[in-house]
């Protein structure tokens, strides 16, 4: 075969990560090595991944490599296998990406922090126990990766000491974060118990037979543990906690590739393991979590006043858009919520990154500190204009493509189930839009826009290695939204394609014919079809926005002709209108933003920062009523 | 040939010129019919084509603490993005452009301009345009809940059986089974929609973002100059389309065969929506409170569009 090479690839970009994570450490206090070591670690994981697009997107191979040779034995795996599909390879580039673009932007980044030297470190192994989960065909191995992932995540979180917000969100993160990993073990170990394997491909062939009570407490445990380290609701704030506290980077990790991982967990215990998501029950769930994690977590980001904990309720809120499309089971739906993880991973990590450069500049996200920043980094300001656009989904940028995919697929299932409550959900997903748009304008007129504040007017622009990676994403964030057909043929319509094909994935690794001998398989399904309920040409758009304008600047050009000039001086005829008055520093900014909306739901924003109430206590206690109900509602329907 | 249309369509009909042209038209119908009603004389129906163009030939002053790019590329953006929109949207049932973007994609292009404004009121740095910024975004969190609702009903009335989004389909189902302001159960949208019309284009009494008497204008207030004559002239456009909008939505139906006649009979629509909807509302009530703005639309109007979309939903 001549793809024999390629099976090697994946178990190599998870092992460059690790080799990279404790290679980095001999760097010592040598700074270009450390980054010359880190940025070769992170490049060649990225390439690997890059070369495996043909082969599996296109052509459509799924690659299994068994570590160590054990291959299954009389139908039984018994070796640890990494197992790549469409799916794996769509969020392992998604790691991979995010990874490289954050690193490179963390080499000038942290040289502000005193003791940098382990971070690269805890980085890396961030990154390793991430790519691990996605590329893994072994429960287990998950559950391994999880662990390694979630405490580097945590030691991050903790990586400016100095700064005690940072060690309590750690230490919230650690807390709340292990009710995930023990009802992932839990899970796991049940499913052990039941099916005597830990490989996805035949756990996936066995259940169905074998469903029992117990299992249905072990699918309850398995979605509980993924959802909590997606940070679905109830979930969420110890998120808000980290994303904040964390290095910026960092939390471009966190929220753009960390989340995603939980997302893949519930992709790969509902859609694979227990096949559960033809039932309607599950739907609701799924889709009734996805809206209330939107709602709130955008109506807690409105009150925010710190740039990073705002993005950070945002990250939680774009999960929520995911898990409501993963959760309608239609083919449009999950290329919609795919496509919008790779899109949230753009755009958040977009965000995170202007918020550091903020930070960078000013040593300060405090949305109630900043104003006017504009003038003096102006690139950091149009970068965050498209992240911002993006996220708000403002046509062509790419949160419009996704989210636009996500109500055609909620409208459609309205339709095809009959149940207004669909539609329904449909407007909840506009209005989430329309809020999110709301506070990112609350962002731009607090940090960037209105007036300079006197102590920064000495603030410079980022220097240019932060600036590239900002760039390289604003470039992608505008590309991904202006090609949806591109996407949808080489990443999400395979990945799609390989949600819905249990058989293909369980015969890759247990031979062929496997499925089918299990009778719980008909056969595989045909490509799935993409039915949309409108149209979208965002190059077309883009080609009438061009002419007008040319038109428009043609017009003001000629007409023009010395009268009509600009002129900028500093007098009274350019100060700020007073209404007469004396100039003075006034700044319309953050809590003073959206009166008319805070005043009418008062009731429940008010209800809401006070449930809110930082203590750790209240988040477990959370986190184990969602574990109960969420066990009782699979027990009664399912 | 086919390319020469197209830029007929693009440059002159409905692009930019036709949009220009009519949309001034429409703002000096608008101020000349609610002088009558205050029983003034009122501007000629021309002042705003001469406003335009006395606008254009002034200086423009940018304050030297605005954001200075923001704040000069800002309108024009706003208008660009607003004639492109125009050509998605079926006048009489001809399309420029169609299959192009549908409602939903229509319903985010529209609030492109109202973003120009707010970015570039903010990027003048004045504290009148945050209050403004603040007031502008509060009125579009409030008209997109009903916009939403009205639009899922009548994708949903169009579907026949299942929904669309489509435009075209729209336009096709109205011509075969009549226009949808003909039923019955479209009628609490269609006056949804008439509401949200005002609101969106920014008119009394919902024009609490550029509100003159008490923020000067809020976000315009810095601007001068050909920004400030884009930004009046993207406003008196948006009258033009959000009209065109509610008849290709609800008046798709009117079919003579011929499509100049059918274009004509658009457009004559569009004044009448403008009449009733905004110069009306405008000569006979005085702007409501922001708080007010958000309520009205978050539960009358809402309400109004909900019990469309339940009726189109469950009663044949």
């Amino acid at each position: 075969m001549t793809y024999e090479i390629f099976k090697h690839f994946p178990v190599l970009a998870i092992m460059c990560y690790f080799l990279g994570a404790f290679i980095v450490t001999l760097a010592g206090k040598r700074r270009v090595l450390r980054n010359v070591v880190a940025g070769a670690v992170m490049l060649i994981s990225l390439s690997l991944l890059l070369s495996l697009v043909v082969p599996v997107m296109v052509n459509g191979e799924i690659i299994t490599y068994w570590m160590g040779n054990w291959e299954p034995v009389e139908g039984y795996a018994i070796g640890i296998a990494i197992e790549v599909d469409a799916l794996s390879l769509f969020f392992g580039l998604l790691v991979a990406i995010a990874v490289a673009l954050a690193g490179f932007y963390s080499f000038r980044y942290i040289t502000q922090d005193d003791a940098n030297g382990p971070f690269f470190t805890l980085f890396l192994m961030l990154s390793g126990g991430v790519m691990g989960i996605v590329l893994s065909g072994d429960l287990f191995n998950i559950y391994v990766m999880l662990e390694v992932m979630t405490f580097a995540a945590v030691g991050l979180t903790a990586f400016r000491t100095w700064n005690p917000n940072a060690r309590e969100a750690a230490f919230k993160y650690l807390v709340v974060g292990s009710i995930g990993s023990t009802c992932v073990l839990l899970g796991t170990a049940l499913v052990y118990g039941q099916c005597h394997t830990l490989n996805l491909a035949q756990i996936s062939a066995m259940l169905p037979g074998n469903m029992n009570p117990t299992m249905i407490f072990a699918f309850a445990m398995l979605f509980t543990g993924f959802g909590c380290k997606s940070f679905m609701f109830p979930f969420h704030p110890i998120a808000a906690d980290a994303h904040g506290a964390a290095p910026s980077s960092v939390s471009v990790l966190i929220s753009g590739v960390f989340t995603k991982t939980g997302v893949y967990g519930i992709i790969r215990v509902s859609y694979f393991l227990f096949r559960t998501m033809g039932l309607s029950s599950m739907q609701t769930m799924l889709v009734f979590i996805g809206c209330l994690s939107m709602f709130v977590c955008v109506t807690m980001a409105l009150n925010q006043h710190d740039f990073k904990r705002l993005l950070a309720f945002h990250s939680i809120s774009q999960i929520g858009y995911i898990l409501t499309a993963l959760g309608l089971c239609s083919a449009i739906g999950i290329a919609g919520g795919l496509y919008h993880a790779i899109n949230h991973t753009l755009f958040k990590g977009l965000l995170f990154l202007t918020a550091g450069a903020v930070l960078y500049a000013t040593g300060t996200t405090y949305l109630d500190k900043l104003g006017g920043l504009a003038r003096k980094m102006p690139q950091t300001a149009a970068l965050f204009l498209v992240g911002a656009f993006s996220i708000s989904g403002i046509p062509p940028f790419n949160g419009f493509a996704s989210k636009w995919m996500i109500y055609q697929a909620t409208f459609e299932k309205a339709a095809e189930t009959g149940s207004i409550g669909y539609a329904l959900v449909t407007v909840v997903c506009v209005v989430t839009s329309v809020l999110t748009l709301a506070s990112f304008i609350k962002v731009g007129q607090s940090v960037f826009f209105g007036q300079l504040r006197p102590e920064y007017e000495n603030v410079k622009e980022t220097p240019l290695s932060m600036r590239i990676p900002m760039w390289i994403m604003a470039a992608l964030c505008f590309l991904t939204g202006l090609f949806p057909d591109l996407m949808i043929k080489y990443l999400l319509g395979p990945a799609t394609a390989a949600v819905l094909n249990t058989a293909r994935y369980i015969d890759a690794a247990m031979g062929a014919g496997y499925a089918e001998a299990t009778a719980y398989f008909d056969s595989y399904l045909a490509e799935p079809v993409l039915t949309f309920a409108g149209t979208w040409d965002p190059v077309s758009w883009l080609v009438l926005f061009v002419i007008i304008m040319c038109a428009v600047t043609l017009v003001s050009l000629a007409g023009k002709s010395g009268r009509g000039a600009v002129t900028l001086t500093d007098d009274a005829k350019h100060a700020t209108f007073f209404g007469g008055e004396e100039a003075q520093y006034s700044h319309v900014a953050s809590g003073d933003l959206f009166w008319g909306f805070k005043h009418n739901l008062r009731g429940y924003l008010g209800f809401m920062s006070r449930a809110h109430s930082g203590v750790t206590n209240d988040y477990v206690v959370w986190g184990v009523c969602a574990m109960a109900v969420i066990t009782a509602y699979c027990f009664i329907f399912m | 040939m086919e390319f020469l249309i197209k830029i007929v369509y693009i440059l002159i009909f409905p692009g930019l010129l036709f949009s220009t042209v009519f949309g001034l038209w429409l703002a000096g119908i608008d101020r000349k019919v609610v002088a009558r009603m205050q029983k003034r004389v009122g501007p000629p129906v021309l002042q705003p084509t001469y406003d335009f163009f006395k606008l254009l030939g002034k200086e423009t002053i940018v304050p030297s603490s605005a954001a200075r790019h923001t704040f000069l590329i800002a309108p024009y953006v706003g208008l660009v993005s607003l004639v492109v929109t125009a050509l998605f949207i079926p006048i009489g049932g001809l399309q420029a452009f169609g299959g192009m973007a549908d409602m939903v994609v229509i319903l985010y292009l529209i609030t492109i301009p109202s973003l120009a404004i707010i970015f570039g009121g903010s990027a003048s740095a004045s504290p009148f345009a945050g209050v403004g910024v603040s007031r502008s975004m509060v009125t579009i969190m409030a008209y997109e809940l009903p916009l939403i609702l009205v639009l899922l009903s009548v994708g949903r009335a169009a579907g026949g059986g299942l929904v669309t989004f489509s435009m075209e389909q729209v336009t096709l189902y109205q011509q075969l089974f009549g226009s949808f302001l003909l039923d019955w159960r479209l009628i609490p949208a269609a006056l949804a929609m008439l509401l949200v019309i005002p609101c969106e284009v920014g008119a009394h009494p919902f024009d609490v973002g550029e509100a003159e008497t008490e923020i000067c204008e809020g976000p315009l207030v810095e601007y001068s100059g050909a920004p400030l004559a884009v930004f009046k002239l993207s406003h008196a456009i948006k009258m033009f389309i959000m009209t065109a909008l509610f008849a290709a939505l609800f008046l798709g139906g009117i079919s003579t065969g011929m499509v100049w006649l059918d274009v004509v009979i658009a457009l004559v629509i569009c004044t009448a929506v403008t009449l009733v909807c905004m110069t009306l509302l405008h000569a006979i009530t005085a702007r409501l409170k922001v708080e007010q703005v958000f309520k009205f639309f978050w539960t009358v109007v809402s309400g109004l569009a909900l019990v469309s979309l339940l009726l189109v939903w469950f009663v044949d």
